[in-house]
């Protein structure tokens, strides 16, 4: 008896502490619903996209009137819609700043007047493990039910379209099902302290993008020139055995060993080879694992210091071992690593390019292409594309180039005998290079009535088709398989 | 990998014995069909010391002609102990492998007791059955343990993926009687004559009925093969060809409109064809067998792939090309040989697995078995450099990729664990082509081991004297009797292109 009576008042505490409803008023200042209509590209039929579908989270009203949501949220956009909480009225709204990487973006009301009254929230403090929050949801009626959550963590972890990764807290929360939760803020004491990005309902954990990082994003975005967040540009390894230590002369403690060096990257134009021992950023000492001591979190991933924390075009500073000798080397910061590739990985809102030849459909090379192979894709999508992609640094692929390769081939008279060809890069077409889809198109576009022969990297080797049925036939093809257009360049 | 995991199903069995079967071929088939039982042990490459797991099967066999037993490879493949027994005949007697060819799944067995063979006739090989015509399985399949008979029609002949080599394709007829495991290695027979030893089928829930058998000019090949006391691997043209049905391209090749040819668009070196045949060479005809545009020849009347025509031939024997070259007509004679290059991709049965022990690192040959007990562990860099070993030619420089494969846990190895799985560029300086190179590599060097990877990784670095001083401790530990088995063996591999005497 007395043990079900207590289990009945836990559960009822739980409860109470669990949801507190706050009036309108506080949601009304504050938070807006985001209402988004989402239409990926076809990356196997470039010149579609696939069937759209709905997304809707909470936003975050800042002081200025902009309000602020997750990246994913509106990523491959059709329409961005905002929601008053507590009534029905509506506006569009334009994105005003997007970084996937940090998996932000800042959304503009295109009416001036619409959020005219909401005071705002502004920018909390970092909060570090074991902290209390609270994240925010909004019920129907537009009032506001605040959870309590917990900071299991802050540290750097991945984030869904980044490859190296940034400050993260670890949330505990219990979340009840409601609509408009794709995003929700994380705050404290009323103020922002995060952007909830990941939600587990099994474990009730999640992990929400912390104010570092949307106070690095707000204040790039300020000037209306959206630069993002800098990159090294190298690969490390930690330096805890003492083995090796020896064998590269490091110094006593400390350091981390550079595995590899984007020679155009921050580091790399710093100065920085492959095999340089990496002892301090900036004047922060870096351990054998690659951690510095944050004033606030205590030992923190290299990450943090030297994406999150500069700016690009801050100044650099490098202290470093090679050979037995410490050397300081400076530099500044940029993104050079991360955007000039000749492969790129990150590819929201863009159409992906292509051009159809007589049949052959040749695209670019992109990660979102090989994502579309799915979970397994480095096992599903054709190998050679997808060594391209990976290990690109080290095959040293020119990053001014694109690389341009046979994606399917669309049976017709003119392609018989190639129709199971597929995933072959071009390297050249007529004796010349082709470094983009342009090149290939201003090739087969000047080419005298004759032959277009297509030089692959792999077997068959190459392909032949005559140039002039190339030209004539384009519009048959695109009825034939109601192709709108033959290229999208 | 096997027939028991891979290809065969147990739910469904034909018709059994008996039933509508003429009396006279059901006794001389009964006569010579024989019960093969094997224990075998399968290494395991994950401890590679080991002798590995002992595992119990039952197949089928049939004698033929100079008292030989005929069975599938995938049967006695890793046999210790075979017995056999005929139905006639209650007794078990042991039986040894004299020959067995895993690159087309046909084994010859052995009996030395003169008593086995009373009252066997010895089953003569016939032909290639007809399309349609009804053939009858004899085997001893799952369901009983009596002779079994069921019946099927001939529904396809065609080139098919042989799985227990993993790699090899050749001539195979699907039929549509039930084969299941205990069916393996069983005659397939038409008019008292076997028309093809059933091999291989599909689990039931993949496709129904679908059986398959080697057809006699496999059998027969594997025959003449073995005359001279071993058996030598198949021998492969070892080149790639598109096929010439674009008029374009055919233009571009200055062929006429006849749709005869296909063009060769690949070489592998070390093959039969390097440094005779070139890229863009158009074939036009096979040993006098003109070659159609979709890469087919006729044989009797029916079609086949080119390669069917190198098929039935060995090693050092020619074929005659005719060729069209800088639109010339042309000839060329290539002397065939195996395609050592492509051993990589073949499941490796009978030798004991290679490897170096040092330090607790254990160093493996890239092999088919060490992929497949990998499976999806395999990081992306080890799996490239398998399956572009061959489209790259990526033997012509590394004949055998060196693993280090895993780390046994040791104090003296505790910051390398994360270094399993990568594929091993050079020790002290010294390049690592194939797995002998490595232990003469270890004693290279000063007092420091320094192991290099592919790709950025960091090195691993070792103390000789460490390492000399852990060795015993670790052999103890994990049971490991000894340090290296490094051995070439026979072990088929490219001989690399590579100059040997390169400077350090």
């Amino acid at each position: 008896m007395s043990s079900a009576f207590r289990f009945l008042i836990l559960f009822f505490l739980a409860f109470s502490v669990q949801g507190r409803t706050a009036g309108l008023g506080e949601s009304r200042g504050s938070l807006v619903r985001v209402r988004t209509s989402i239409q990926p590209f076809d990356q196997f039929r470039p010149w579609q996209k696939k069937s759209p579908f709905g997304l809707s989270g909470t936003g975050v009203v800042l002081p200025g009137g902009m309000v602020l949501v997750t990246a994913s949220l509106v990523a491959n956009r059709t329409e961005v819609g905002l929601e008053k909480p507590g009534s029905a009225e509506k506006c569009a709204a334009e994105v005003e700043a997007i970084d996937y990487e940090a998996n932000l973006a800042l959304l503009k009301p295109t009416n001036a007047e619409f959020l005219k009254g909401f005071s705002g929230v502004a920018l909390g403090n970092n909060l570090k493990a074991g902290d209390t929050a609270e994240v925010w949801q909004l019920e129907r009626n537009g009032e506001m039910l605040r959870n309590q959550a917990e900071i299991l963590s802050a540290g750097v972890g991945r984030y869904p379209s980044d490859e190296a990764g940034f400050l993260v807290y670890g949330v505990r929360v219990s979340l009840p099902k409601r609509d408009d939760s794709y995003t929700l803020p994380l705050m404290r004491n009323g103020m922002l302290s995060g952007m909830m990005m990941a939600y587990d309902r099994d474990s009730q954990e999640g992990t929400a993008i912390p104010v570092p990082m949307i106070e690095h994003f707000l204040k790039d975005s300020a000037d209306g020139k959206y630069e993002g967040f800098p990159t090294l540009g190298v690969s490390w390894s930690p330096l805890r055995d003492p083995n090796l230590r020896e064998e590269v002369k490091a110094p006593s403690t400390g350091g981390i060993l550079l595995t590899r060096v984007n020679t155009i990257g921050t580091a790399g134009r710093a100065g920085l080879k492959e095999g340089d021992v990496l002892l301090a950023v900036d004047g922060f000492k870096l351990d054998e694992d690659g951690n510095y001591r944050d004033s606030l979190y205590g030992p923190t991933s290299i990450g943090n210091l030297v994406r999150t924390r500069p700016y690009v075009g801050t100044h650099a500073k490098f202290r470093i071992s090679r050979d037995g000798n410490e050397i300081e080397l400076s530099g500044s910061y940029d993104r050079r690593a991360r955007d000039e590739v000749a492969i790129p990985s990150l590819q929201f809102d863009v159409a992906p390019r292509y051009l159809i030849l007589g049949g052959l459909v040749f695209q670019e090379l992109s990660g979102v292409y090989l994502q579309e192979w799915g979970d397994k894709w480095s096992e599903r999508a054709p190998q050679r594309l997808v060594q391209l992609f990976s290990f690109q640094q080290e095959m040293k692929l020119d990053p001014k180039k694109r690389v341009v390769f046979l994606s399917q081939v669309l049976p017709s008279s003119m392609t018989a005998g190639y129709q199971h060809l597929s995933g072959l890069v071009v390297t050249g077409c007529n004796g010349k290079q082709v470094g983009n889809l342009e090149e290939l198109a201003s090739i087969a576009d000047s080419a005298p009535d004759g032959n277009l022969v297509f030089e692959l990297m792999d077997d068959p080797g190459k392909l032949v088709l005559d140039a002039s049925e190339v030209k004539s036939g384009g519009e048959k093809l695109c009825k034939a398989y109601g192709i709108p257009a033959l290229r999208k360049l | 990998m096997t027939f028991w995991s891979k290809v065969f199903t147990v739910t469904l069995l034909g018709w059994v014995l008996g039933g509508c079967t003429k009396d006279g071929q059901l006794t001389e088939a009964k006569k010579n069909v024989v019960m093969v039982e094997v224990t075998s042990q399968t290494w395991d490459y994950r401890l590679p010391w080991n002798p590995g797991t002992v595992s119990s099967a039952r197949g089928a066999g049939f004698v033929i002609r100079g008292k030989r037993i005929l069975t599938n490879a995938h049967v006695i493949s890793g046999a210790r102990y075979i017995t056999v027994q005929r139905e006639a005949d209650p007794r078990k007697y042991p039986a040894k492998v004299k020959f067995v060819a895993h690159d087309c799944d046909l084994a010859m067995v052995e009996v030395e007791d003169p008593e086995f063979f009373k009252g066997t006739t010895a089953l003569a090989l016939g032909n290639i059955p007809e399309l349609e015509s009804v053939v009858s399985v004899y085997g001893f399949p799952i369901g009983g343990d009596r002779l079994s008979v069921t019946r099927g029609v001939v529904s396809r002949i065609d080139y098919n993926a042989y799985t227990h080599s993993g790699r090899e394709s050749h001539l195979a007829i699907q039929i549509d009687a039930a084969i299941n495991p205990g069916n393996s290695g069983g005659p397939v027979m038409q008019a008292d004559k076997v028309v093809g030893v059933a091999f291989q089928g599909f689990r039931g829930d993949v496709a129904q009925n679908v059986g398959y058998m080697i057809p006699t000019p496999v059998i027969r090949r594997f025959l003449q093969d073995v005359e001279d006391g071993k058996y030598d691997h198949y021998v492969d043209i070892a080149i790639r060809w598109m096929t010439l049905e674009n008029p374009a391209m055919r233009k571009y090749l200055g062929r006429p409109d006849d749709g005869l040819g296909v063009v060769v668009t690949d070489i592998f070196s070390e093959g039969s064809s390097d440094g005779i045949l070139q890229k863009g060479d158009v074939l036009l005809s096979i040993d006098g067998h003109p070659i159609e545009s979709d890469g087919s020849v006729r044989l009797q009347g029916q079609p086949v792939q080119l390669e069917e025509i190198v098929e039935r031939k060995f090693a050092g024997d020619p074929v005659e090309l005719e060729l069209w070259r800088n639109r010339k007509l042309d000839r060329a004679t290539l002397k065939l040989r195996p395609a050592e290059m492509f051993s990589m991709y073949e499941f490796l049965y009978e030798p004991s697995p290679r490897y170096v022990l040092y330090g607790g690192l254990v160093f493996q040959p890239l092999t088919s078995n060490l992929m497949g007990m990998l499976a999806g562990s395999a990081d992306l860099r080890l799996r490239q450099t398998y399956s572009l070993f061959g489209q790259d030619q990526i033997y012509r420089e590394t004949p055998e990729p060196v693993i280090l494969s895993s780390v046994l846990p040791d104090p003296l190895n505790v910051y390398l664990r994360g270094l399993a799985g990568q594929v091993v560029r050079e020790i002290n300086g010294k390049r690592i082509r194939t797995l002998a190179d490595v232990e003469p590599a270890l004693r290279e060097g000063g007092e420091r081991t320094v192991i290099r990877f592919e790709g950025d990784q960091r090195p691993a670095v070792l103390k000789k004297a460490e390492v000399d001083l852990a060795t015993p401790r670790i052999m103890a530990q994990y049971g490991i009797t000894e340090v290296s088995r490094s051995g070439i063996e026979g072990r088929r591999l490219a001989k690399g292109s590579y100059s040997r005497t390169e400077s350090k």
